[in-house]
């Protein structure tokens, strides 16, 4: 019989840093846990240490004076039903609030889905789209990474062996966004296509998600005076989606021009 | 809080402990075919039990209708997910621990995945014989077409369609496709084995005890009366768990080890154990111009993967109501039962009807849009009444069809517009023929027994079978206990298939209470049903009374990107007499739900012999949130009528009644499930442009 | 490891490996037989279980995870919950395996919306799948059980 992995619960983010420096990629990281129990369930995963932030304090958080801050241990719930989050980013409360099972998330964390970087994740892309960043700690220090540079490929990010996400910031101030999550078959299905928007002034970002590796965000495409339909096909021409079970890389073309343009349709109105 | 099912009380097959237990795991080919020319379990620990082929190679080849099962691969392996070996341990982590260890070594073979083309006569061969059982479940004659992959024909003959044809007005002519799907029952296989000197006792969630012992009898050279089948609950079957899953593994392990052995699935497995038949049905069918129905003409190939399982049955049902309830003098069907070299297909709810009505009522509706009639008006002129004889040549006899197909299209508001809806009806028959017995013992305590061998997924029989036998006893259900089916105890049932069991056991019922007031402690009731069909001609008697439904549907189609809502969905169906109305109500609702699934999103979705979606995530079945915003049914009953299963009624017409929605959009699709994607097609193809 | 959970309102202590979900344990170590596996990856809800009052993929859940929380199963629901009661009435079950499951997601959508409208509940339990296809009566459970 295999060996039980070592569980490790630091009691301090420091505690929890220095662990991670140790062990690097040999200690899985628990925060929310879903992602890596669906992993270890499918024999995908057998860890040798598992590193649960659990205990971590002052991680949970949600605070908006200007920007938003929401603590990498906020789980998806909290931000699904933050009064504050409803009220002045409506479009990430709605983001967070689509994804799984409301099991999901009470359990899915703000920095686990970041960390995950899950192509078909829902938050990420709006976040991209709002222009957030997620500030990231090792014991060298603290930096921020804007979420289009954190999530660079499937499954992959640009976190160094040694970090942790700590806080993902949201910039405030004026702005329309939309989220739309379009799904193939079942509505519990994860999204052929998801679109998010943000328009701040004449600051433009259109974001696709669940249709390649990462996010896709073509800022020189996002013409603030383009009309919808000619950003929706620009988007489209522009991915090389990928072919699934939910629709060929050929259907995804079609639905992106479609959702992107009726995203940018709601924020116009 | 009496009832077990809301305080968690239910215990399930997967739930049976046994003292001194073992837990198994399977090893399964990975290729969908391959000579295996090495297995090697020498690494393996001590303490753990394995199973490679040499130990069931002396054992008996089973099947319940073609005999080309055997408890492990031996040789050849057929299909990606084959069982190959086994393990026993003291818990299924260690199992598969122990399992990862064994060594394989596979020679891949040519292989083939599609039925029309395993059905040619240059495919690979997935048996080299084909012989057909000598067990009760093989209960109609079987004509494997020797030298291909073709383990049963069905035929009906019925006139001369080709020459009726030419003297039709209009004849139009398709062929539809119907992807394999999962039953995706909540709870997995599972099955437990003990042998108590030469007698082997089996718990397992099964729909068919007496058919699985004669199996086992067969597998372990023995006497079936040494054998004893117990049927926890399941939690839910749909066909799925029926004959020989993993029965004859655990057996086998049970045996070799010593001790009990249970083995239980993981979710994955499921798609590598049962599934339901893909098939390809082509229509050809011809009326004169006032609508009335002349000729048509059939082609089924039921795709049955690498080991027939029932596969046979489900293609003769599949072809005997693929005529559907209508007047049609001329009619020829050839239903193929075709190997292929994916894991098997056998009984899933519906039984072959689903596939052949999906074809039969999209085509229905094609003749009817060009003859400029409408689709129900084009039913109801062609529809069977009492004293109409079947393309099987028997006389139809308490005939609803009108009543259920004029009960959906109201439902719909078919009359006020008809863009968007969609009506399809329904003929299916009951396993015919068959015996069901039943047994009820007076208790000192004024209670009384019910023992027999129909089994409880979820259908609700239990109960209803309890209330009928309250109603003859002329007592209070509360005084009636229906006994866990055990085959040492009760008496014999054809199997819990076919939405038969209300029906039959309602009959046998009356024949036990009366021997029970007769002789006072026990009476013993029994029913058998006659029929069955010349499976080269299709002529005899198909079922012994006929499940009866029709359904309406009425969608919104975003026609941007295929997406297809079902606003309404209704189902008519033919009840006769309900005995259990919250029961009745549950199974038309559920099935409703299920032909929802088929309809728009399952799909066994299979690369190179190998299934790609072998989990609830890239497999959907219906949500909550996936619900019509209306879905309504009705339970048709007559005054003094029969019990009438309904256990499968509503599923088969409603893809139909959908596909047939779209095509009052003129939007064509012929594949099940409608996938937006296909959908969008079809969008294209009436724009004029896409070909 | 040993650990101790706080389950249906009582201390247990119990073994279980650190990489053991919550689910196993609640089964092996508990008998708590009401907690099953369908589908092992936290999309079926079959596995729900109440953790601080909250539903949770009890096969997600690390069991070294929820020490010092308050986990619930139907076992521990008492013999008088009005949402057991309500599908009792509603007959909203057949097979019973998804059912409860099914109790304690409603029982997390009546703990935050008292009278939960028809898309509220089919948005809420559409994370609980019941191939019986029982929706329809346990959306009527839900409304009875709500005040």
């Amino acid at each position: 019989m295999s060996p039980e992995p070592e569980w490790l619960q630091p009691r301090s983010l420091a505690e929890a840093l220095d662990l991670k420096a140790e062990r690097g990629e040999e200690a899985t990281v628990v925060a929310g846990g879903t992602f890596v129990g669906i992993l270890m369930n499918q024999g995908l995963l057998a860890p040798t240490a598992l590193l649960s932030l659990a205990r971590v304090p002052r991680l949970d958080g949600i605070e908006a004076n200007g920007d938003l801050r929401l603590g990498a241990l906020v789980t998806h719930r909290a931000v699904e039903l933050s009064l504050v989050v409803r009220e002045r980013w409506p479009a990430l409360a709605r983001s967070f609030s689509v994804v799984a099972s409301p099991r999901v998330r009470n359990q899915a964390t703000v920095g686990g889905v970041l960390a995950d970087a899950d192509y078909a994740s829902d938050p990420p892309a709006m976040l991209t789209a709002l222009g957030a960043v997620a500030v990231v700690r090792s014991s060298r220090g603290e930096r921020s990474i804007p979420i289009d540079e954190l999530i660079v490929g499937h499954y992959e990010t640009t976190l160094a062996f040694d970090e942790l996400i700590v806080e993902v910031r949201v910039p405030g101030g004026g702005h329309r966004a939309a989220y739309r999550k379009f799904r193939s078959r079942s509505h519990e299905d994860r999204p052929c296509v998801a679109v998010a928007v943000c328009r701040r002034g004449d600051d433009l970002r259109v974001v696709v998600g669940a249709v390649a590796d990462r996010p896709q965000l073509f800022p020189e495409l996002c013409d603030p005076h383009a009309t919808p339909g000619e950003i929706g096909l620009a988007y489209a021409d522009a991915i090389e989606p990928l072919s699934d079970i939910r629709g060929s890389a050929e259907y995804r073309r079609r639905v992106i021009a479609v959702e992107v343009r009726r995203a940018l349709e709601e924020i116009a109105g | 809080m009496s009832d077990p099912r809301v305080t968690g009380a239910v215990r399930y097959a997967q739930d049976v402990e046994l003292p001194d237990m073992l837990e198994a795991r399977i090893v399964r080919s990975p290729y969908p075919h391959a000579g295996i020319a090495r297995v090697d379990a020498s690494a393996l620990p001590d303490g753990v039990v394995v199973l490679l082929p040499d130990d069931v190679r002396g054992l008996g080849v089973y099947g319940p209708q073609i005999q080309d099962a055997t408890v492990l691969a031996l040789d050849v392996a057929r299909y990606a997910g084959d069982p190959v070996a086994a393990v026993a341990a003291r818990t299924a982590r260690e199992a598969e621990q122990a399992a990862s260890l064994i060594e394989i070594d596979y020679e891949e073979l040519p292989a083939v995945f599609d039925p029309v083309e395993a059905a040619g006569d240059d495919a690979p061969r997935v048996h080299e014989i084909a012989e057909v059982s000598e067990n009760e479940a093989a209960y109609f004659d079987l004509r494997p077409q020797p030298g291909t992959n073709v383990c049963h024909r069905f035929r009906v003959r019925q006139g001369d369609p080709e020459a009726a044809f030419e003297e039709c007005d209009v004849v139009v002519e398709e062929t539809y496709r119907t992807a394999g799907a999962q039953h995706v029952h909540m709870e997995p296989h599972a099955s437990a084995a003990r042998w108590d000197g030469d007698r082997l006792e089996v718990w397992t969630g099964t729909q068919t005890p007496y058919n699985l012992r004669s199996d086992l009898a067969r597998i372990f050279l023995m006497d079936p009366e040494r054998i004893r089948i117990v049927c926890p609950p399941m939690g839910g079957a749909f066909g799925a768990k029926t004959f020989v899953r993993l029965e004859g593994i655990a057996a086998a392990l049970a045996r070799k080890a010593g001790r009990p052995v249970k083995c239980v699935l993981e979710r994955a497995e499921e798609w590598q154990t049962l599934n339901r038949h893909p098939s390809v049905i082509r229509v050809r069918l011809g009326a004169k111009a006032d609508g009335t129905l002349v000729a048509a003409r059939f082609r089924c190939w039921a795709d049955t993967g690498a080991y027939a399982d029932c596969g046979p049955g489900v293609a003769q049902k599949m072809g005997f109501a693929a005529a559907g309830p209508y007047r049609i003098p001329h009619v020829w069907v050839d239903a193929d039962c075709v190997y292929t070299n994916l894991p098997p297909n056998g009984a899933f709810r519906g039984y072959g009807q689903m596939q052949s009505t999906w074809a039969r009522e999209l085509a229905l509706d094609l003749l009817a849009d060009r003859l400029g009639i409408d689709p129900v008006e084009l039913r109801l002129k062609n529809v069977l009444h009492d004293g109409d004889r079947y393309c099987t040549g028997e006389e139809m006899h308490d005939c609803h069809y009108e009543a259920c197909l004029r009960a959906a299209a109201r439902a719909v508001d078919w009359d006020d517009a008809r863009r968007g809806k969609g009506v399809a009806l329904l003929l299916k028959g009951m396993q015919t023929p068959s015996r069901a017995e039943i047994a009820v013992e007076a208790e000192d305590d004024g209670t009384y027994t019910v023992r027999c061998a129909t089994a409880e997924m979820g259908q609700g029989a239990w109960r209803t079978i309890s209330l009928l036998a309250a109603e003859e006893l002329g007592v209070d259900v509360g005084q009636i206990r229906y006994a866990v089916p055990d085959t040492d105890i009760g008496p014999y049932d054809t199997r819990t298939t076919s939405s038969r069991s209300t029906y039959v056991m309602a009959r046998a019922l009356r024949e036990a209470v009366r021997d029970l007031r007769a002789n006072g402690r026990r009476g013993h009731g029994m029913i058998e049903i006659p029929g069955g069909l010349d499976p080269d001609t299709g002529q005899g008697v198909a079922s012994h009374h006929w499940h009866q439904g029709a359904a309406a549907a009425e969608v919104r189609v975003d026609e941007e990107t295929g997406k297809v809502e079902v606003v309404r969905l209704h189902a008519a169906i033919y009840a006769g007499r309900v005995v259990n109305r919250p029961g009745a109500e549950l199974q038309n609702e559920g099935s409703m739900i299920m032909g929802l699934g088929t309809a728009l999103y399952e799909e066994i979705d299979v690369a190179d012999g190998q299934v790609t979606n072998a989990n609830l995530s890239d497999y959907e079945i219906p949500a909550f949130a996936d619900m019509p915003e209306r879905l309504t049914h009705d339970l048709i009953e007559r005054e003094g009528a029969d019990i009438h299963g309904l256990g499968e009624t509503a599923l088969p017409p409603v893809p139909a009644a959908i596909g047939n929605a779209l095509a009052s959009l003129r939007l064509h699709v012929t594949e099940l499930p409608l996938a937006p994607e296909a959908v969008l097609c079809a969008v294209d193809v009436r724009e004029g442009v896409r070909a | 490891m040993r650990l101790t959970l706080d389950v249906n309102g009582t201390r247990r202590e119990i073994e279980a490996r650190t990489d053991e979900m919550l689910m196993d344990v609640l089964r092996r170590e508990l008998g708590l037989l009401s907690v099953r596996e369908t589908c092992g990856i936290g999309v079926c809800g079959a596995c729900t279980v109440l953790v601080d009052g909250a539903p949770i993929s009890g096969c997600l859940m690390l069991a070294a995870a929820a020490e010092g929380r308050e986990v619930v199963t139907v076992e521990g629901l008492g013999g008088d919950d009005p949402v057991q009661r309500a599908f009792v009435e509603a007959h909203a079950f057949q097979c019973g395996y998804c059912t409860p499951g099914m109790i304690l997601a409603a029982k997390g959508l009546l703990a935050e919306i008292q009278s939960p409208s028809e898309a509220e509940i089919r948005e809420s339990l559409s994370g609980n799948l019941c191939r019986c296809g029982c929706y329809v009566k346990i959306a009527d459970a839900v409304r009875r059980a709500a005040p």
